[in-house]
């Protein structure tokens, strides 16, 4: 069957732009002394978050652990991640991509979806112009490349950003869509998981295209919504909308941190999890949010996870009161025989902040004076940086250095600091390192 | 701002408790404040730029006014935000432009430089800050230091960033 399965070219425009190793080619792009060579990121995970194109021709893969990268690739260049740059470069990308529109998801760091419909008129350009003059933009604002897809929807637009990296930039109108979509193995569309890979090999589905020409009452019969979804995608409909607003933690919010060497000590331990009940408890204050529930865990050095659920007296989002409750709790999961090699906190069954509820305990007058304690950190931690106050229960975490050997490098941003930074607070704008003749 | 009977017309509401409501609720995120001679005054958010201040009665001040034109440092020396990038200097090599060791450059990536500018360049694997020239169909780096010879790219020359503004903090 060569029938196209749509006839329009973009009844939707949808774009999905996608930097290329993006962690990475932050790196080099800064150093010319990594352009074209292997590069590596997160030494301090232990592990390849993101390799560049040197490094995967290589046979550098996600997730390989430094030793095996070494024997792999002798001469790769790995790094410790400096996440503030990456940010800072994310927020730019997100910002060109706004020049043209107004809705953009931004989908993850390196990752976002904008809608163009409509705008040829004002802009005065075809879609494939737009999309080619924003990767245009992204290339020699951020010296680095990244792969453009242009479709009439997101799923789509997946498949189009991906269909020639690194660089590319791939235009799949509706009506050209059955050619594009014949060559996608089925398990490689977003969405669509190894389970329903598998059960779509058993109905002698391999590749996208089929899928789509499945009659849609079978799609009903063995497939729920979300994969409805999908098929409708894959045929050229417009399903899934934009997320374009200020992504908020709606359902949990996690913080996890590893720390090496492994430790036995209980104070230290503690201290970490303090550290992590802090940090999620910025985060929460920041959307207004209040937790009902808490999941704490601790990670053996053999990666073995314990942990517990805490019910709280009320919705809170104070560290204070979120370590009252689980003290208890880690007192019974600690082992003083195990040596622990990370921390994890989970705050649940978020809601909207609110503390007007009067009651009889004084609980309400309580949460104000905490409320008006926080309110200046909050105030302070603006001013001066992260953790610039914490609590005497995290002491520890903040005095020693996370990791030790090679895993506690920091990244060169934060040792060559400029006069006036501190290691808290640094200038928002992203720097060419190395040295300047 | 209209008084609560005006509001009541314009928004259909016939109780004052349903007003209220819908007041408290625009007062909360400082829409507009609630002031007892005045009755509803505009709030800070109100139209999403923060409102200079208020004035009860007479002429506003000339001095807030005034300030409305002003720029930040920020935008007086970075045009395009986003391929603005910062870097430290540490050779001599623009010495005789007035630019030492030490200093940082605010330069834009992915511009053309025209003949005279101060540019980034990429030399060997390495950052280089020189004078790009223009002669005809040629093009060359050079020095604003007598001790280095003027560089001449055998093939293709890298040119990263063009320099913007030069920043020197004291103390």
């Amino acid at each position: 069957m060569n029938a196209p399965l749509t006839l329009h070219a973009f009844p939707r425009a949808i774009l999905h732009v996608d930097g290329d190793a993006f962690f990475a080619s932050c790196e080099q792009s800064r150093r010319p002394q990594l352009q074209g060579r292997p590069v590596v990121t997160s030494k301090e995970r232990g592990i390849a978050a993101s390799m560049s194109y040197e490094a995967k021709a290589r046979g550098v893969t996600r997730g390989m652990r430094l030793a095996d990268i070494r024997k792999r690739c002798p001469d790769a260049v790995i790094l410790p991640s400096d996440y503030e740059t990456y940010s800072l470069l994310s927020t730019r990308l997100f910002a060109i991509v706004r020049r043209y529109t107004p809705e953009v998801e931004a989908y993850s760091v390196d990752e976002c979806f904008a809608d163009l419909t409509g705008l040829r008129r004002p802009l005065r350009m075809s879609y494939f112009q737009m999309a080619a003059q924003i990767k245009k933009d992204l290339d020699s604002a951020l010296g680095f490349t990244f792969s453009v897809g242009l479709a009439p929807n997101k799923v789509v637009a997946k498949i189009a950003s991906k269909w020639q990296k690194p660089s590319g930039l791939t235009a799949i109108p509706g009506r050209e869509l059955h050619h594009f979509v014949a060559k996608v193995p089925v398990g490689t569309v977003c969405g669509i998981g190894p389970q329903t890979t598998a059960l779509l090999q058993k109905h002698g589905v391999a590749t996208a295209l089929q899928f789509a020409q499945k009659p849609e009452p079978w799609v009903k019969q063995y497939f729920s919504k979300p994969f409805q979804a999908i098929w409708h995608e894959l045929n050229g409909a417009y399903v899934f909308e934009l997320a374009t607003g200020e992504q908020t933690p709606s359902h949990s919010i996690q913080k996890v941190k590893t720390f090496t060497p492994s430790s036995q000590e209980k104070a230290f331990v503690w201290a970490q999890l303090a550290k992590n009940v802090e940090n999620a408890c910025i985060r929460a204050r920041k959307y207004t949010l209040a937790a009902q529930r808490v999941v704490i865990f601790l990670r053996t050095q053999h990666f073995r996870d314990v942990g517990r659920e805490v019910e709280l007296s009320g919705p809170t989002h104070f560290p204070t009161d979120i370590l009252r409750a689980v003290l208890p709790v880690f007192e019974a999961l600690f082992d003083a025989s195990m040596p622990y090699r990370a921390t994890g906190v989970i705050l649940l069954k978020l809601s909207e902040a609110y503390y007007g509820q009067l009651d009889l305990f004084g609980e309400a007058i309580r949460m104000q004076r905490l409320s008006n304690l926080y309110e200046s950190l909050d105030t302070l931690r603006e001013k001066y940086g992260k953790h610039t106050v914490f609590l005497g229960a995290s002491y520890l975490a903040h005095t020693h250095a996370q990791h030790d050997g090679e895993r506690g490098h920091l990244p060169e941003r934060q040792r060559e600091l400029l006069p006036g930074e501190t290691a808290r607070k640094r200038l928002g704008i992203p720097m060419f390192m190395g040295e300047v003749r | 701002m209209p008084r609560d009977n005006e509001l009541m017309a314009v928004t259909g509401f016939r109780s004052t408790h349903a007003l209220c409501t819908l007041v408290e609720r625009l007062v909360d995120p400082a829409f507009l404040v609630q002031q007892a001679p005045e009755g509803l005054l505009s709030g800070y958010h109100f139209a999403d730029l923060p409102i200079l201040g208020t004035v009860t009665a007479g002429v506003p001040s000339p001095a807030d006014e005034e300030l409305t034109d002003t720029m930040s440092l920020d935008e007086y020396l970075i045009a395009n935000k986003e391929a603005t990038y910062i870097l430290k200097v540490r050779g001599d090599s623009m010495i005789d432009a007035g630019i030492l060791p030490g200093d940082l450059l605010l330069v834009e990536r992915g511009v053309t430089p025209r003949d005279g500018d101060m540019v980034i360049a990429q030399v060997d694997r390495e950052w280089t800050m020189k004078f790009f020239r223009r002669r005809g169909s040629t093009v060359f780096l050079e020095a604003a230091n007598q001790n280095y010879r003027p560089i001449h790219p055998q093939e293709e020359l890298t040119i990263a960033a063009v320099v913007r503004a030069v920043i020197r903090k004291y103390a």
